[in-house]
């Protein structure tokens, strides 16, 4: 799976122009400043599958990184990612932004059979290190967000490319298999 | 305006007081109370039986009392409350968004609220803020 940044417009047409162009410098920079380079391989765990993939981008001039402050680079950088990955995946669209207390950043919706499905989506990025823990209280937080059909967590790494996603009930699910499989 | 235009609207405001927020930087609360008209402006447009009608309402709310406008919040919560086919779980999600704030001010001011509730405050308040200035004089 490629994953191209500069398709973030294209594949969720409802981002605002002034939001999507800040998110998609602070995914370039997060990146630049890892030292990796546009088509630079990326680790994918799409509900606990692994593959391989390439993370695409517009080369961004790395002495502006001072107009931004360094956690939003990696936050909003990461949402950049986790956007482009949730429409690669099944054709999730942004609907809106959803305020903290909603428990997730992104409404998001998909063409159902009847009506259209919607999905909560809480994402965060990592600078360094692992992302594993926070996949897993990020899903923890997402499970609390109400109203929607859906819910989503996204995690990605920029030190070694990484992006996880994962759904809520895909994470019960496999919870309560592996508790079957302890007994 | 569409829906579309409005949840565009409503992205590029949250954004916005989010990023100010997180710098903690004071126009915060202007950037608040933005959010808080486009929410309202959403809630119009999305009935309650949607969830888009309910986050919308919500956020109208929670918006209004992180602009430091309580008499707002209390209003659209008695509207949102009051209007058919609001859900018993969106009231108590609306009272609890009034509650958690009513406990936030009290534990940031602690001497204050021994000498009155914060809801009693507010509760004069309100009283003023309705009768206008003769309630003053009254």
């Amino acid at each position: 799976m490629n994953i191209d940044l500069r398709k973030l417009r294209e594949m969720h047409p409802e981002l605002p122009g002034d939001v999507a162009v800040i998110m998609l410098v602070r995914a370039t920079l997060a990146s630049q400043r890892n030292g990796h380079s546009s088509g630079v391989e990326l680790s994918l765990q799409i509900e606990r599958v692994s593959s391989k993939g390439s993370l695409s981008w517009k080369l961004a001039d790395l002495t502006t990184i001072a107009q931004h402050d360094s956690n939003r680079i990696t936050e909003d950088g990461a949402e950049a990612v986790a956007l482009v990955v949730m429409h690669k995946h099944h054709e999730w669209r942004v609907v809106r932004r959803m305020q903290r207390e909603e428990f997730a950043d992104w409404l998001l919706e998909r063409k159902g059979g009847a009506r259209n499905e919607t999905a909560a989506l809480e994402v965060s990025g990592v600078d360094r290190g692992s992302i594993t823990s926070r996949l897993t209280e990020k899903l923890s937080q997402v499970a609390k967000s109400t109203d929607v059909d859906q819910r989503w967590a996204g995690v990605v790494g920029f030190e070694l490319p990484i992006a996880a996603i994962e759904s809520r009930k895909r994470g019960r699910r496999v919870k309560r298999r592996s508790k079957r499989a302890r007994h | 305006m569409s829906n579309e235009g409005l949840n565009a609207l409503v992205t590029s405001a949250i954004w916005r007081a989010q990023q100010l927020e997180s710098l903690g930087i004071g126009s915060a609360s202007q950037a608040w109370s933005e959010v808080s008209s486009v929410e309202e402006e959403l809630a119009k447009s999305h009935p309650t039986s949607q969830g888009q009608g309910r986050i919308a309402r919500r956020g109208a709310v929670r918006a209004a009392l992180k602009a430091g406008d309580y008499a707002r919040a209390q209003q659209l919560y008695d509207s949102y409350t009051s209007e058919k086919g609001a859900t018993k779980a969106l009231k108590d999600a609306l009272k609890e968004i009034l509650t958690q704030d009513a406990k936030e001010m009290e534990n940031r001011f602690r001497f204050a609220s021994k000498q009155l509730r914060v809801g009693e405050a507010r509760e004069i308040a309100r009283y003023f803020h309705n009768a206008g200035a003769f309630g003053l004089a009254a």
